[in-house]
Parts: structure tokens; C-alpha cells; sequence
């Protein structure tokens, strides 16, 4: 295990101050249940740290609300907290539906969604459903706040979205429109204690002749990072839902899979499997049912 | 790096303990405060053998950093039992289902169980499969385990009616 101090600082602006102050040898500790896995692995992404910052008693960080038409959630919500709540349960159930579906029991109660974000898996649960929200990351720095769209915070990349110096302090999202439906599906190698092999996040509203008015597909673990894909929601925008073009739009969207991420070991399974796991979640967003 | 002190209730009694900066409850746990009924199974959260209730919830005490819980309640398999030794319906049941059979998983499922009934007294076999779902078995298939909960169910209704 590696040698490390630990601090607790009891605001955002204190927390802020300690990473300006020890600069890339602190790590912020969140629920735990991605870090203390690095430090007892000795993991090289964790080997320079000196000190832990515990953000578990920041109390400006725990709050869900509402403000007219957007939903702001603490970074220190975990994801035991997110599937209970009501008003998540209300304007954004794929959210709650993706908290489920992390890890087990005991790690959701520990495990925070700022911390999630922070860790940037590509296979996370909850960044497509935050994606196709088109959430936005509020983030604290030495400077001042400044927001993020979370697509550029998760997955892959060679630049770093974010400076030592700086947390995320809250999510948020505009409200849809309460007429639409959601699906949120993953793929892992068991039900539980499992990390997705693939996961999708869609969203689809259709206006009273029942044509897609708004459509919103992210799939996760599948492309570098959990983006909207536009090409496969450009298909459906306009047309009524139906089995058969949400078959074809899976298709779509694995070949731009394969158009982004090339042939890899994973395409011969990854390229049929999210064609299929997307248009189930179509289906189950317009509330179509399919004959298989 | 500086030993730090923290404060824990477990079990219902304070304990004041010195540990490193780096320690996990889980170590405090078992080798400062000796209840080793709480165990490390993988020492990364995938199998629940090191489940306690923390504050109300149950975490896997081998990934919270033991200073992050200075001020907390903790509540381990050893705090289960009454004062007077008598077994809770729980374990109880355990006994009586066949739940046990080496016994390893044994505390993280009974504290699961305990969590679970702590807010639904009358869960469904699906709720019951959910939580015990970040506790891995590998003698018993589970199904035993999934009885002793629905029969501790019944046995805490009673227990309670006969307070009545």
C-alpha cells in the first residue's frame, strides 16, 4: 500500500486551495471505490501521491435539485442516492436506471457520481446517460467555476479536460420535455459486480402524428468516448419508430463505430452485438414492441 | 507520514484509535480493535466478505480509508447478537435454512441481510437476491441463503408481534 497523509477539508474553496497548493501530488478521495483499488494495486496513476484529499464531508456537495427547468446534482451524490431519487426517478429515470446497474449494493453506497467522472472509465454507466442529458460539468478552480459539457470529461483522450488544481462540483441538465421515453441497457459479463462490456443510453420523443421529434443515442464502452451519435439519431428524427428502421439505425451506428474506432480485437463481437443492443433500446425508448 | 487518531463507535461503544494515514478500516477492523469476523476476500470489493454498516449503509470496508471514517458508526457481524449472546433471527435462520457451510461469506451476508430488513421488513425474493448481490458464495449456490432471509423475515414479524 502506498505512504500517503490525509486531509479533510469542510468546503469547496479549502478543497480547491489544497490541490492548487500540493499541485499533482494529491488525489482527491471521493467513496473510495476506484482509488483504494489504484493504491493497493500500486497502480502507476497513483504512484506520485503524497497526500489524500476526503471530499466525503464537503456538504456543499451532496444536494439533488431543481431550478425551473434544470436539475443540478452534487458530485457527492452517490449512486445509492441517485437511483432513490424521486425526482431523478421523474426527469431523468436512465440516470437511476445507470446508478443500478454500478457495481453492488456496498459499492453504491459508497461510490460517488463526481467521482465516477473523475475516474473517466470508458465503460462507465453513468456518462451515457448524462451524455444524452447533454449534461454539463460545473468544475472549481484557483480561478473561478467554469462548465464542461461531460462528453469532453469521460473516456478517452489525449488531452486532459481538466488541471490538477481543479474538482467537479456538480452535473447538470435541462429537463425534457416529459413526453418521451428512455432506455438504458448493459451488457456485462454477469448481472451484478460487473463492468460493461457495453452500455446504451437513448432517448426518444415522438410529436401526436408519432413522428421522433428528439432523439438522443449514446453508446458507452463501444466508441473512445460516450458521445451522441448524431448519423444513427438522424435516421429516426422525422420517421415514426418502428422495429424495423431502429434495426437498421443499429446497424448505422455500429459501422460508425468501426469508422472510429477501427477493427480491433473486440469488433468481431462489439460490431453486431451494440447494432443489436442499440435498436432493442430504441424500441424500448418508443415503446415499440419487436417480434423476437 | 504522520500517524494520525480518529474516533469509532463499533458496535455501539467509542473507540480511540491511532492508526497510519493509509490504513483501511477494514485493517483497523480486525487487527486494532480485534473483531475478525469482518473478512478480506479480495481486498478490491468484488466479493462482500469485508462488508459492514457504516452510518446506516453497508460498504466494503476494504475500500474506505479508515481516517475518511473517523467520527462514524460502525456496526460489524460481532454486533449483531444481543448483550446477552442470544443469536438474532438472522443468524438464526442461517442455522436453520443451511445457509453456512464453510462460512466465509457468512458475515457479509448476514449484515446484508440485517441492512436490508433495517428498512423493508417484507422484501420480495428479487429484493432479497439484490442485496445480497455484492456478496459472493461459493458453497452454498445461494439458494439456502435466499431462504434464511425469507424465513429471518418471518421470524422478525413475530418477534415483533410478541413485544406487542
Amino acid at each position: 500500500m502506498i505512504d500517503f497523509d490525509y486531509i479533510r477539508p469542510r468546503s469547496i474553496v479549502e478543497c480547491v486551495e489544497l490541490l492548487r497548493r500540493y499541485e499533482k501530488k494529491a488525489k482527491l478521495l471521493a467513496g473510495g471505490t476506484d482509488l483504494m483499488v489504484e493504491f493497493r494495486a500500486n497502480d502507476k496513476k497513483v504512484k506520485d501521491v503524497e497526500i489524500i484529499i476526503d471530499t466525503a464531508h464537503i456538504s456543499e456537495l451532496k444536494f439533488i435539485r431543481e431550478e425551473d427547468d434544470l436539475i443540478e446534482i452534487g458530485a457527492g451524490v452517490t449512486f445509492s442516492e441517485l437511483a432513490e431519487s424521486d425526482l431523478l426517478r421523474r426527469y431523468a429515470p436512465i440516470l437511476c436506471e445507470a446508478a443500478l446497474a454500478v457495481g453492488s449494493p456496498q459499492i453504491r453506497n459508497a461510490g460517488t457520481l463526481g467521482g465516477s467522472l473523475g475516474t473517466a472509465s470508458p465503460a462507465s454507466d453513468p456518462a451515457p446517460p448524462l451524455v444524452a442529458l447533454d449534461a454539463v460539468a460545473r468544475i472549481a478552480g484557483p480561478c473561478g467555476e467554469r462548465e464542461l459539457p461531460v462528453s469532453l470529461l469521460v473516456g478517452k483522450s489525449s488531452d486532459e479536460p481538466m488541471r490538477h488544481d481543479e474538482m467537479i462540483v456538480s452535473v447538470s441538465f435541462k429537463k425534457t420535455s416529459g413526453r418521451g421515453g428512455f432506455s438504458f441497457l448493459k451488457l456485462g459479463r454477469r448481472k451484478t459486480l460487473a463492468i460493461a462490456r457495453m452500455n446504451v443510453a437513448v432517448y426518444v420523443e415522438t410529436d401526436e402524428n408519432n413522428m421522433a421529434v428528439d432523439v438522443r443515442i449514446v453508446p458507452g464502452a463501444s466508441f473512445p468516448s460516450a458521445v451522441r451519435v448524431k448519423a444513427a439519431e438522424r435516421m429516426l428524427l422525422g420517421k415514426v419508430p418502428d422495429v424495423e428502421l431502429h434495426s437498421e439505425i443499429g446497424k448505422k451506428l455500429a459501422e460508425e463505430m468501426v469508422k472510429v474506432t477501427g477493427r480491433r480485437w473486440s469488433t468481431p463481437y462489439k460490431e453486431p452485438v451494440i447494432a443489436v443492443l442499440v435498436s432493442r433500446a430504441l424500441n424500448e425508448a418508443a415503446g415499440v414492441k419487436s417480434n423476437g | 507520514m504522520d500517524n494520525i487518531n480518529i474516533k469509532l463507535s463499533v458496535n455501539g461503544r467509542d473507540h480511540n484509535v491511532n492508526i497510519e494515514p493509509n490504513a483501511r478500516l477494514l485493517d483497523v477492523i480486525r487487527d486494532q480493535l480485534g473483531f475478525t469476523g469482518t473478512k478480506e476476500g479480495c481486498g478490491v470489493g468484488e466479493c462482500g466478505t469485508c462488508t459492514v454498516i457504516l452510518n446506516g449503509r453497508k460498504v466494503n470496508s476494504c475500500m474506505v480509508l479508515a481516517a475518511q471514517a473517523d467520527g462514524s458508526k460502525i456496526l460489524t457481524i460481532e454486533g449483531i447478537a444481543s448483550d446477552n449472546g442470544s443469536l438474532h433471527p438472522i443468524q438464526e435462520a442461517f442455522i436453520e435454512a443451511g445457509a453456512v457451510q464453510c462460512g466465509f461469506c457468512t458475515p457479509g451476508m448476514v449484515l446484508s441481510a440485517y441492512e436490508l430488513l433495517s428498512h423493508n421488513p417484507s422484501p420480495s425474493r428479487d429484493e432479497v437476491k439484490i442485496a445480497i448481490s455484492g456478496n459472493l458464495c461459493r458453497c452454498t449456490g445461494y439458494k439456502q441463503i435466499v431462504d434464511a432471509v425469507e424465513l429471518a423475515v418471518g421470524k422478525m414479524k413475530e418477534r415483533k408481534g410478541d413485544k406487542r
